[in-house]
Order: structure tokens, then C-alpha cells, then sequence
């Protein structure tokens, strides 16, 4: 495994509860920074969840890990987009029906 | 003068038992309470009359006319020398206030050398043994910033003197290092001098380190040995007695004298600035205030004062008396604000227990999330004080360090010796812990260094090279 | 701290570090140094640089030419008379096991321990890995399995009989129906199933063969066994009918195809995505029936989504089980009783399973009527998390229906209970008295987490067990219940096992000094979440080496603390020196590594 370069450079980030949902919560960062969509079991509450919450965590940079591209990656988002392209035009297609 | 407070207990044992009554004439030396148990007789510091009683303490409205004469000892023509130090009552002045009488009831000749912790000792031959007998000195006077036991070898090296050979008579023991710290060059000129012709006696110079004047410590840097926690000097074949202590010893036998006072340093936040005042022959009972007072008042406002030394002593108020073991009052400065901050403890047998350094971080308004005791701080029996394996020997503080930030403290209070505190320097500040030293309040007052890192050496040489 | 000349001993190869400052002319003994147990803290946080340390070895006796601080490396140019390096020591554990046979060594999962730069400490130190000493192999000596003083007779409590039927082909015929080993596939069963859920706007079934495994196919949500139960059997007793060499697996998007719990990510290749054998996983050479659900856009992350799917999946398995019930007892190929029986006089244990509750896909239904089914069970979410009690042949019906969530190689899908290795193990072990399994869920919410935890706590108190495992499947905020478990269950003196995956990326969240018995689930070459379906779930392996140290646990011997690092060659050597002294072989599962690696596609969308 590559070891990381800057992994030990945490920086507190802080963001906001953009989305709730069942399964998960999307988080945008503050500053315009990005958005963040996690798994329940991967965000730690002891209040009941809500949009408009301010959250923090630490993180690090995001560093790659070689030039090489995964071909399966590629391949599965290909296949992911494609899908859901079909399927928006068939429900626009159902909808005109 | 006024009222003058005695104390039943001032001393290692159970308290005395009164023998006065309420309304009765008593003099300097009159008998007013004995022991009960392991303890010592307790004398009139003053002329006056007993005006009450209470559970813990005898009151005295003390006279106006206070003559230096006082009723010596009754003790038979025939008495021994210890029975005459235990007929004075005396204990042991520098602090710890054990019975002089039972301390010095042994034989050294014949006392065995005890069985050493191979652990500790790692650099003495298997079968080590002290030649003889010794009487240790404890000249050390270690708390920072107190000056009365070698302004006493200043100025009456001769009933130090005298002292030193009542105890090696009564004990048997054949040599006497009186342990004294480098720095006292006057002190160590004078004795010196009166040691010349007294080849039984010799010095051992200390470094200017805390702690030095721990029994144990004394034991280590004169004889090389070190105890375990459990150990008495005796296993060394030493008894450890402080200057002042033998001095009283001296006083007892010489004159017939009660210990019914008691040598001391008065310093800190005082009119007139924070030089120290030292007193000799302060009669017990006479109260804090009082004594205050005579240093020229406090200047203003102050954190708190302290009973005994900036390490080991406590926060009294203006009333309290002295006692027998009272070594300093110090008026400290008023103390830092923390603002409810999280604050570890590191306690410490060097230091204060830990209600002591609660007590300095509630003062300091800091929140307490975490206690951390140091790995040879050792508590012989459940509530016992500490006692330090290796007094003055760091064993290492960087585990206490992780846990404190682990507990999310943002300051941490210690209460450690020169060599521990030096340690938790080295890692401490680096993890963003912010250190105090229990201290820091009395080191600023008297301009002393903070216990912080460690710049001067934990050994000395010998010579008398100034 | 200071050491004392035995750990000076047992670290004679570590790094020689000054616990405090040392002055010039001083010989260097073990109180002089500092205790290496805590030195991968200390370089982490920058406070320490063991470039150019001589060893402890090294060191002893030598002379220090320099005054050093505190926390300073020792290195040739400070030291006068160093000692020459010996070899490392032989492995420590061989020779341990030849001083006691009874040897029993057990693995520790190394606890990451994360210091931040001056604030935010978020994961703690379990008591003992910074004191005790780190050693690579976490290991305890002699077994003290407890023989009774009386030997007492095991009481039969009840039996479980799986009459297996084999499947070799699965067609699509006019009607659900077995023969011989042919399984029919109603066609136009998929409305039905559509029509039965509002949620469910379409439903497609493809029946995988193998050789159709290099197939691309959406997150495989749930794998599960076909079975029913006999007549008017309940689960975890009498009579099941389960088909083998095929499986169910649900797979789903929402209306805009977006993956039905969109963490799941082991879309693609079958044949690149799925740790064949798991107890969760296929098996190689399984026919799968696989569902693929479309419902309705944007609730592929809310709770009634993935329920839908599931339950409109049900509905095939559902047909297929009524078939099944009617298959002829002649074509059953092999029948398998288990028994499960309490062991008075044993050491009593039970298995806490955590599962999963914070929501939506992070769901399971609890006893169902027909094995894995969806009728008659109830959601954990619903029930509050709290703990459900079951027998272990209840769990190995197929009690759990599982929604499973993330992430892949570690979740445990409904056929990982159906198999679950642990009790098994602890079913057959003859040592102990596996008393039952208790099921708690993980809410999302803290307070709920520690309201659940303490009902676990409570009942382990009731059950007066001498000894607790506590699994959990993923990680995340899971482990912090998961922790809480051993606390509140090591905290009523129980000594207790943990099984989860950690290695490095579910290094634990927090810790409690009860965490002292850890087993890593982890396999995966890298120790992190590779994707690879049920990768790093609890197998055979693991529950061996957790049964070991519960039963040394509970033989009052201590484990050695964890390295704080993960190493995977701890796991290594504690199998070795199991299989040394039990003398049986303990074939270890393969992982990622043995599946075919990804080709690059010749031709794009194929």
C-alpha cells in the first residue's frame, strides 16, 4: 500500500446538514469546499438528526495513489451512467405516455 | 502577643493529653499535655493562663511580661541524655515531626545492615554493608526559598556541634555527614572551620536540586544507598536528624530546655518586599498572623499562604499557630486564571497530596478531568503519603503526558522534583499541554526559578572549590 | 516510564530511548529507559526520531559520554562501550509452547491509536497496550479451560435436521416447480412481484450460471439460502428443506439508477466482486437467482426502499419454498442434524451479535416465519434495537433476513448467519456452554446506543455467563456500541471477546479498558474495505482463534497488548501456534488476491 505523504496533516473541517435521509446524510462544506455524502454508521450523532446541523470532522488531503487508471472503475461508472441515462429517458418517455 | 494556641498534636502518633487546667498560671516550660501514645510532651511556650481547652488544643492568653527564663525539664539527677531529649519533647523540626526520643533509642553499633532492593541498587556489590554507625545530617534545607536552618549553622556551629555528638553518644554511632547543599558557601566555610579538629564528622555537598532533604534522599547521596519506601535509615545503619533537631537535642541536655520553640522563614508578598525574615526561638501557639505581622504585613492582595514549604506545605489562614514543625510562612502572589479550563494533576510524592493540588487547581480556576500519580510515587498503606522510590530519580513521564491529552486536558498542574519535572518538560509542551508547577505561585513571589527544565547537574563535586 | 530489567530483557531488540535526562558518565540500566511499548505513539506525534537508536541490548552497561534530555534516542556518538548486537531471538512462541504444551494462544486486533496535534485525541488507548509489553504476537499460556470438579452429563435441548435437495439447472417454465433437480421459475412471476409493492416499479430475474459469472451486475444487496421449514416446524427446530448449489441474491437501483443503498459499491463483475465461500457469499459453481429492483427514484436511501425490494424479491423465494415443500423425500441428498446442547459444569458464554439499526438499509428482519423470509419477522429498527435473545439454532435457520448496507466485504448478508462460523464453532465445542445469542441492534443516535448496550449488560448479568463473544459486521459508528458491549459486559466481571473487522481502515473508534480480547476479521491484503463481497467477514478462522482466548480469558490469563499498528503477521503467528498445539491444521480462506483481476474492456460498453 502507498504510504501517504501528507496523511498526517489533519485539518478540522467543518461542514453543514444539507440532506437527511434514512441511510444517509449529505453534507456540504463550509466555504464552498465540496460536498459529502455518508452512510449512517459512518456519522456519529447524539442528537437527533436534522438539515441545517453544523458538523465537524478531521481530514487530510486527498492525495492519488499512482498515474495508472483502473479499468474496472472506469468500466463500472460507464456502465452506471449509461444505465442511469436509459432509465431517466424511460421514465420521461413513460411520463409522456 | 495575646492568646498563643498549642496544638495536641504536633508530632508523628496520637494526640497528647492535656495535664493544665482551664484557669491555670502556666510559665515557658510548664507542662501542659502528655503523650498519649507514640508522641512527645508538650511545654508552655509562654507565661500566662490556660483560658480554654478545646478537643485538638490548649489556649493560652499569654502575659505581658515575657522574661527569657523558663522551668527546665524534670528530669531525675540521674537521667540519661535520651531521656532527657524525650523529656523535652522533642521531635524531628524539619517537617516531619517524628519523636526525636524514639528515633534516637537505637544502637547503631549493633544494628544490622538491612536487606537492600537489588532493583534500585543496581551498582553495589552483592553483599554491601556501611562500615558503622552514622548520624545524617539533614542541613539540606530543601524547600525553595527557606533560609533559617543555615542561617543557623551560621551563626551557632558550636551547638550544631554539640548536638551532632549527643545524638552519635546516645545512638552509638561512630560518624556523622552533615548533608548540606552546595550553595550555602558561607554556611559550609563556617563549619569548616569548626570541624577542624572533629575527624568524625565531615560534609557531603548537594546539589541545588529538589528534593535533597528527603530522609531517603539524604541516606542515597551520603552512603549510596537507596531504600525502598518501606525502609527506615536504620537499614542503612544511619539515623537522619535535621540541624535544628539537633540543636533542640543539644538545648535539652545542655539547659535543661523544653522545645517550646521553634526556628522559621517568614517570606513572600510582604511590605518591604520578598527577602526572607527568619526567625529563631518563635514560641509555638504564636499565630500566623502575628507573625506576618512582624515581617511588616501583607502588601496587598495575595493567592494564599502556605504553612511549611512551597512543595510539601499547606494553605493555612491568619489565625492558625505554629507548631514544633512549622518551617516557613509564605504570603504567595495572587494566582493565574485559568477560565474553568481542563487541567490534569501529575501527583507526586515530591509535591502535595493530591486534595493539595486540587485545592492549587481550584485556586487557579481550573477544571480537573484527569489525575495522574508519577510511577514511583508509592503508597506504602491505603491513604499513607506518598513516598518516591528513587527520590530526585525521574522514572519518566511521558505515559502520564499521553493520558492527560488523551483526557483532553489543555493545562496540567505537577507537583514533581527538578528531574521529573525536567521530563515532563520534554514531552509536555510538544503535545501542546501547557505545564504548571504547584510552585509557580510561591517561586514567583521570592524570585526563585520555576521548576521547569533542568539546567544545573544532579551531582556536585566535593571540593570546597570557592 | 522507566523499565525495569525484565522488560529490558523482552525488548533487548527494541529501540534504547532515555526516559529522562541522563547525565554525562552514567551507565545505562534499564531505568534509564524508556518503555518502548509506547514509542509508535511518540514518533506519530513527532515528539520522537528513532533514526540511528542502537537496542536496548546494545546499550546496557555502556557509559553516556554526553548529557542527554529526556526522550532522547541513544545512538553510538553519546555511548562508550556498546554491546554488539545479538540475532533476534528465535520465535518467542515456539518456545513457549514446548514449555507448556497446554498452550493456547489468541490473537489481538492491534487498536489504532490516533494523537492529533494538540487537540481532538479521538481514539483511546485500551488499558495495557501502552504498559504492557507489545509484542508482536499476542499470546497467553496454558489454557485453563474450565474441567469441572464433577464431569456432568450435556443435556440435549433441541435439534435442528437440514434435508438438503440439489439444483443443477434453474429454467423459467409455466408454473414454480422442482423436478429432480430442475428448479422452474414461474414466468411472469415479476408483475406479481411488481404489483405487490408500491415502491417497486419493475423487477427482473437472471439466472446466473457460471459460466455466465463475468457478468456485470448492480450492488449485490443480499445473498441468501432457499429453504423452508417442514409442515408446522418453527425456525430453529424440527425439519428445513434448503436447495443447494443455487442462491437468492437481490440487487436493485432506484427509478434513476442509482444503487439501492448507494454505499454498497460491489457493482461489476460478479466473478471480480464476490468472495466466493464466504459464509455469506456464493460458493463457486452456485446458481444464483438474482433480482434486479428498480424502485421508485430518491428512496434508494430511505427506509421503505430497500424493505421493498427485498419483500418483492420474497416473493420468488416464497414460490420456490412452496415447491419445495412438496419435493419428494427421496431426492434429499444429505441431511445434517444440529444439536444444540447446554453443557453443565462448562464454562457458560453467549454470542452478542451486533447488527445493524441506524436505518433504512442499515435494517435486519428478525424471525421470520420461513427461513430468511420476509412474513411474520419483525425490524430490529421497529423493535427499538434492543437485544432479542435466540437460540444458536435459531440464528442458523435463518432468523436474520438481513437488508445488509455497507460495505461490502465486511457485512454479513442473511446467508452469513445461515453459516455463521462462530456458532457453529461454539455449538461443537464440547469445552463450553454456548448458552445462546443475543441479537442488538446499533441505532444511529448515541444515547441510543448506550440505552441498548445496557440492556445487553443486564442480560449478560441474568445469564450469569462466564464468558461473552461480541461481533459486529462493517465499522463505523457501530463501534462505539461495539465498545460499549465490552464495557458494559467486561464492567460485571465477564471476561469478553471481540470480533470485528479493524485492521486499518475500521481501526476502532474508541476503546474501554475491557477491550482487551480483540480478533480482527480483516483478510483483505491492505487491511482496508477492498469491496470484494464478504471479504472481511467473520470465517472459520476467526472463530477458532476467539474461542481460544475466551476460554484463556476466562482462565484469568492475560493477552498481550496489541502493536499499535496493524500487522497482519499477528493473525499469522497465532494460527501457527494454534495448529501447534491442537495439531490440526487450520486452512486459512483466501482473499482478493485470488480472484481474476479486472481485463481491460476491448471495446467500450460491451
Amino acid at each position: 500500500m502507498k504510504d501517504l505523504q501528507y496523511g498526517d496533516r489533519i485539518i478540522r473541517m467543518e461542514g453543514v446538514i444539507v440532506e437527511v435521509h434514512d441511510g444517509s446524510v449529505g453534507i456540504d462544506l463550509k466555504g464552498r469546499l465540496g460536498f459529502l455524502k455518508v452512510p449512517m454508521r459512518m456519522f456519529i450523532s447524539d442528537y437527533p438528526i436534522k438539515v441545517g446541523q453544523e458538523v465537524a470532522w478531521n481530514m487530510s488531503f486527498v492525495e492519488q495513489l499512482g498515474p495508472e487508471v483502473n479499468e474496472k472503475y472506469i468500466s463500472n461508472l460507464d456502465t452506471y451512467l449509461r444505465r442511469q441515462k436509459e432509465m431517466r429517458e424511460k421514465n420521461q418517455n413513460n411520463k409522456e405516455v | 502577643m495575646g492568646k498563643v494556641q498549642i496544638l495536641l498534636r504536633q508530632h508523628v502518633g496520637a494526640p497528647c493529653a492535656p495535664c493544665v487546667e482551664v484557669g491555670a498560671d502556666v510559665k515557658k516550660g510548664t507542662l501542659i499535655a502528655t503523650p498519649t501514645g507514640l508522641g512527645a510532651n508538650i511545654y508552655a511556650s509562654v507565661y500566662g493562663t490556660v483560658t480554654e481547652i478545646t478537643e485538638d488544643r490548649i489556649i493560652i492568653e499569654a502575659a505581658d511580661e515575657q522574661p527569657d527564663e523558663f522551668v527546665p525539664i524534670d528530669v531525675p539527677e540521674d537521667a540519661s541524655k535520651l531521656d532527657m531529649v524525650k523529656a523535652a519533647g522533642v521531635v524531628g523540626m524539619g517537617g516531619a515531626g517524628f519523636p526525636t526520643g524514639v528515633k534516637l533509642n537505637i544502637n547503631l553499633a549493633e544494628t544490622p545492615m538491612g536487606e537492600l532492593n537489588p532493583e534500585i541498587n543496581p551498582e553495589l556489590p552483592e553483599n554491601f554493608s556501611i562500615d558503622c554507625g552514622y548520624i545524617l545530617i539533614n542541613a539540606a534545607e530543601c524547600e525553595p526559598g527557606l533560609e533559617h536552618n543555615t542561617q543557623q549553622i551560621e551563626t551557632q556551629p558550636d551547638k550544631v556541634i554539640r548536638g551532632i555528638k549527643y545524638c552519635m553518644e546516645i545512638t552509638h554511632a561512630e560518624k556523622t555527614i552533615i548533608a548540606i547543599k552546595k550553595k550555602h558557601h558561607k554556611a559550609i566555610k563556617t563549619l569548616q572551620k569548626a570541624l577542624e579538629n572533629e575527624p568524625a564528622i565531615t560534609m557531603h555537598l548537594l546539589p541545588d536540586i529538589y528534593p535533597m532533604g528527603e530522609e531517603r534522599a539524604v541516606v542515597r547521596e551520603c552512603l549510596g544507598v537507596n531504600l525502598d519506601t518501606m525502609q527506615l535509615p536504620s537499614a542503612a545503619r544511619s539515623v537522619v536528624v535535621n540541624v535544628e533537631t539537633a540543636c533542640r537535642v543539644a538545648e535539652a541536655i545542655d539547659e535543661k530546655r523544653p522545645c517550646i520553640s521553634k526556628n522559621l522563614t517568614v517570606r513572600g508578598k510582604l511590605n518591604g518586599g520578598n527577602a526572607a525574615h527568619v526567625y529563631m526561638d518563635v514560641p509555638i501557639g504564636v499565630s500566623v498572623g502575628e507573625l506576618i505581622e512582624r515581617a511588616g504585613g501583607i502588601d496587598g492582595k495575595y493567592g494564599e499562604i502556605i504553612m511549611g514549604g512551597a512543595f510539601t506545605g499547606k494553605s493555612t489562614e491568619l489565625d492558625a499557630p505554629i507548631t514544633k514543625t512549622t518551617g516557613a510562612i509564605l504570603v504567595t502572589i495572587e494566582f493565574p486564571d485559568l477560565h474553568g479550563a481542563n487541567v490534569g494533576i501529575l501527583v507526586c510524592a515530591c509535591g502535595g497530596s493530591e486534595e493539595r493540588m486540587r485545592e492549587i487547581a481550584e485556586k487557579m480556576n481550573g477544571k480537573v478531568v484527569s489525575v495522574c500519580r508519577c510511577k514511583q510515587a508509592i503508597e506504602n498503606k491505603p491513604g499513607a503519603p506518598l513516598k518516591c522510590l528513587r527520590p530526585g530519580n525521574c522514572p519518566g513521564q511521558v505515559k502520564n503526558n499521553l493520558q492527560f491529552k488523551k483526557d483532553k486536558c489543555e493545562y496540567i498542574i505537577i507537583g514533581n522534583c527538578s528531574d521529573c519535572s525536567n521530563t515532563v518538560m520534554a514531552s509536555g509542551p510538544k503535545m501542546g499541554l501547557k505545564v504548571f508547577h504547584q510552585t509557580d505561585h510561591v517561586m514567583r513571589t521570592v524570585g526563585h526559578p520555576l521548576y521547569r527544565t533542568l539546567r544545573v547537574s544532579k551531582q556536585v563535586s566535593q571540593d570546597i572549590d570557592f | 516510564m522507566s523499565i525495569t530489567a525484565e522488560t529490558a530483557k523482552e525488548h533487548a531488540h527494541d529501540p534504547a530511548v532515555l526516559c529522562c535526562r541522563a547525565e554525562a558518565g552514567i551507565t545505562i540500566e534499564p531505568a534509564n529507559l524508556e518503555d518502548p511499548a509506547i514509542f509508535d505513539d511518540l514518533v506519530d506525534s513527532g515528539l520522537l526520531c528513532l533514526d540511528g537508536c542502537l537496542t536496548i541490548e546494545e546499550v546496557l552497561g555502556a557509559k553516556l559520554t554526553k548529557t542527554c534530555d529526556s526522550l532522547c534516542p541513544l545512538t553510538k556518538d553519546v555511548l562508550d562501550g556498546v554491546n554488539a548486537p545479538t540475532t533476534e531471538a528465535p520465535a518467542e512462541e515456539a518456545e513457549e509452547v514446548e514449555e507448556a504444551p497446554a498452550a493456547a494462544p489468541v490473537a489481538a486486533a492491534p487498536l489504532k491509536i490516533h494523537i492529533g496535534e494538540g487537540k481532538d485525541i479521538n481514539l483511546e488507548i485500551p488499558v495495557g497496550a501502552l504498559g504492557a509489553t507489545g509484542t508482536a504476537v499476542a499470546e497467553v499460556p496454558a489454557a485453563a479451560v474450565a474441567t469441572a470438579a464433577e464431569e456432568q452429563e450435556p443435556k440435549l435441548i433441541r435439534s435442528l435436521t437440514r434435508k438438503h435437495f440439489n439444483i443443477t439447472e434453474v429454467k423459467r417454465g409455466p408454473e414454480t416447480k422442482i423436478e429432480g433437480t430442475t428448479l422452474y421459475i414461474r414466468e411472469g412471476i415479476e408483475k406479481e412481484c411488481i404489483d405487490s409493492q408500491e415502491l417497486v416499479y419493475d423487477l427482473k430475474i437472471d439466472i446466473i450460471t457460471p459460466e455466465d459469472y463475468h457478468t456485470y451486475s448492480e450492488t449485490i444487496m443480499d445473498v441468501q439460502p432457499i429453504a423452508t421449514k417442514d409442515g408446522e416446524d418453527e425456525i430453529g427446530s424440527g425439519i428445513t428443506r434448503v436447495l443447494d448449489g443455487v442462491v437468492m441474491m437481490v440487487t436493485g437501483t432506484d427509478a434513476n439508477g442509482v444503487q439501492i443503498g448507494e454505499f454498497g459499491s460491489s457493482e461489476g463483475y460478479l466473478d471480480e466482486n464476490i468472495m466466493w465461500g464466504r459464509p455469506g457469499a456464493p460458493d463457486k459453481g452456485e446458481i444464483f437467482i438474482k433480482t434486479q429492483v428498480t424502485v421508485k427514484e430518491g428512496t434508494n436511501m430511505e427506509r421503505p426502499g430497500p424493505l421493498a425490494a427485498h419483500t418483492a424479491s420474497d416473493m420468488i423465494t416464497q414460490e420456490i419454498r412452496e415447491a419445495l415443500k412438496k419435493v419428494d423425500e427421496s431426492f434429499v441428498v444429505n441431511e445434517e442434524v444440529f444439536d444444540q446442547y447446554r453443557r453443565p459444569g462448562k464454562k457458560k458464554v453467549v454470542i452478542v451479535k451486533e447488527i445493524m439499526g441506524q436505518g433504512a438499509m442499515h435494517d435486519n428482519l428478525i424471525l421470520p416465519v420461513e427461513p430468511v423470509g420476509v412474513l411474520g419477522a419483525r425490524p430490529n429498527v421497529d423493535l427499538g434495537n434492543v437485544p432479542v435473545c435466540v437460540s444458536p439454532l435459531e440464528v442458523l435457520d435463518g432468523c436474520i433476513h438481513a437488508l445488509t448496507c455497507i460495505g461490502p466485504a465486511s457485512k454479513e448478508m442473511s446467508r452469513h448467519y445461515w453459516r455463521e462460523p462462530l456458532v457453529l464453532e461454539a455449538l461443537h465445542d464440547e469445552e463450553i456452554d454456548l448458552c445462546g445469542v443475543i441479537f442488538v441492534g446499533s441505532p444511529q443516535i448515541n444515547a441510543e446506543k448506550f440505552y441498548v448496550s445496557k440492556r445487553v449488560g443486564q442480560v449478560c448479568e441474568m445469564l450469569d455467563v462466564d464468558g461473552a463473544f461480541i461481533t459486529t459486521e462493517g465499522f463505523g459508528n457501530n463501534h462505539i456500541d461495539f465498545a460499549s458491549h465490552h464495557e458494559q459486559i467486561g464492567k460485571r466481571g465477564i471476561p469478553v471477546v471481540g470480533l470485528s473487522f479493524c485492521a486499518v481502515q475500521g481501526a476502532l473508534v474508541v476503546g474501554n479498558k475491557y477491550m482487551t480480547y480483540m480478533v480482527d476479521n480483516n483478510k483483505s491484503e491492505s487491511g482496508i474495505e477492498n469491496e470484494v463481497l464478504a471479504c472481511n467477514t467473520l470465517c472459520k478462522e476467526e472463530a477458532i482463534r476467539a474461542i481460544q482466548m475466551l476460554k484463556n480469558a476466562m482462565g484469568g490469563e492475560p493477552v498481550k497488548a496489541a502493536e499499535k499498528k496493524w500487522n497482519p503477521n499477528v493473525k499469522a503467528s497465532n494460527v501457527e501456534v494454534i495448529e501447534g498445539v491442537t495439531g490440526e491444521k487450520i486452512d486459512l480462506v483466501k482473499n482478493e488476491q485470488s480472484l481474476p483481476m479486472s481485463q481491460k474492456r476491448k471495446e467500450k460498453y460491451d
